[in-house]
């Protein structure tokens, strides 16, 4: 398994891949809201794809490219999903936000300018109770601009 | 501790299945061990290099993968079968249903599955692999109440065939909201409707108002033939009412349950 470009092992195959990468990697960007798939707070990328890490076993994509949110900026600075989401101010408690940010991000590499309709698709899996959604649908829709 | 293997081909698996329980996606089977669901072995089926494509058509059959995610087989249907990919645009979310597998929603076996109304609507057959060979059973037979399949214990969903479709079909349904919701009810359909409006090979079945997925037998065969005039809607309704038998739960009375499937049924006549 490759996380962030990085090479990594684990010693225990039906380990959460959410658990992985909190406890053993000690990247704790993704963070565990419900542990059912409901909230989406957890998401990551496995070979590009938005996924619940809480509901992914490690042996289960042991030859996958794994990206959280700590793998998205570069040298230069913040992704630009995430520079958007600090400019529109759409990040209250912030709980939340790891996962937006990769789904969008995930989003966006498939639609380059998605309309509302398919923000607010691509974000049904994530869920803000603070925000109210609507600073985060401009952030987003910043970028297409 | 728990133990997961993940069989790299077909063979390893059949060597391997009847040692532990079988894991897809696992975005329900995970959940259920975190609330107490004892399972000390797992065994991955996600990785097995020679498992079947996610879907091929094949003599007026769509051959689904019951071992990829929904997310990749929806894409590779490209258009096709409307009524499976309705269904699959409300199936919870992105991120489950780049995990889910068709085969997992049926071995699940709710009421409420919501894979599994269009599959059952559209007549179609399930693959079931294990270590003595594939048997072929029909959806609607597969799934024998909640939670209770007639798969053994090392028998695995390989594919379900799905038959092509000239005519309408969809799916639709109720939920506490329209992403990540539990069906309320849930309402597939084929059907052809000629020039003049008359229905013909009416399939109906419906989620999450009786133990197991049922068909509609008794609406059909009042709508088939007939032009969905008020009158004729109204005898379907009435008579698809006498055929389900929802219980209530948290999410809605059985009363409820009754009014909604009639209501679901004209909305499906009116829209497609």
């Amino acid at each position: 398994m490759n996380v962030n470009g990085q090479k990594v092992s684990f010693h225990s195959p039906a380990q959460r891949l959410l658990d992985y990468l909190r406890d053993s990697l000690e990247l704790t960007g993704a963070k565990e809201g419900c542990g059912m798939g409901e909230c989406g707070a957890c998401t990551v990328l496995v070979d590009g794809e938005p996924v619940c890490s809480c509901l992914v076993l490690v042996g289960q994509i042991s030859n996958a490219d794994v990206v959280t949110v700590e793998g998205l900026a570069g040298a230069d600075g913040l992704h630009p999903v995430q520079q958007a989401i600090v400019d529109c101010h759409a990040s209250q408690c912030g709980f939340c936000t790891p996962g937006v940010v990769v789904s969008t991000t995930a989003l966006l590499a498939r639609r380059p300018q998605p309309d509302e309709t398919e923000v607010r698709e691509a974000l049904v899996g994530n869920l803000c109770r603070c925000t109210g959604y609507q600073a985060i649908f401009r952030a987003i829709t910043s970028l297409g601009e | 501790m728990v133990e997961l293997l993940s069989p790299a081909t077909l063979l390893d698996l059949r060597t391997l299945a009847g040692t532990g329980r079988i894991i897809a996606g696992g975005t329900d089977l995970i959940v259920q061990m975190r609330s107490g669901r004892n399972e000390t072995h797992l065994i991955d089926i996600t990785n097995i290099e020679d498992a079947p494509p996610a879907a091929i058509i094949r003599s007026g059959v769509a051959e689904l993968s019951a071992m990829a995610s929904i997310t990749k087989v929806v894409d590779e249907l490209n258009g096709r079968l409307p009524g499976i990919a309705a269904a699959a645009q409300v199936f919870a979310s992105l991120q489950i249903r780049n995990r889910a597998t068709i085969g997992g929603n049926l071995a699940n076996a709710s009421p409420a599955g919501d894979m599994i109304p269009p599959l059952v609507a559209a007549e179609a057959y399930a693959v079931v692999d294990g270590p003595s060979g594939q048997r072929r059973i029909p959806v609607d037979e597969l799934i024998t109440g909640p939670g209770r399949t007639v798969l053994e214990p090392n028998e695995w969903l390989s594919l379900v065939g799905v038959p092509l479709f000239e005519g309408e079909e969809g799916f639709i349904k109720l939920g506490g909201r329209t992403a990540m919701a539990i069906s309320i009810v849930s309402l597939a359909w084929r059907w052809h409707r000629s020039d003049h409006g008359a229905l013909t090979g009416v399939r109906i079945a419906l989620g999450a108002v009786a133990p197991t997925v049922v068909r509609a037998h008794k609406a059909e065969a009042i709508l088939e033939g007939q032009q969905p005039t008020a009158d004729v809607v109204m005898a379907a309704t009435d008579a698809l009412q006498t055929e389900i038998s929802p219980i209530g739960d948290v999410r809605a009375s059985a009363g409820y349950r009754q009014a909604v499937a009639g209501g679901l049924l004209r909305q499906a006549l009116a829209t497609s």
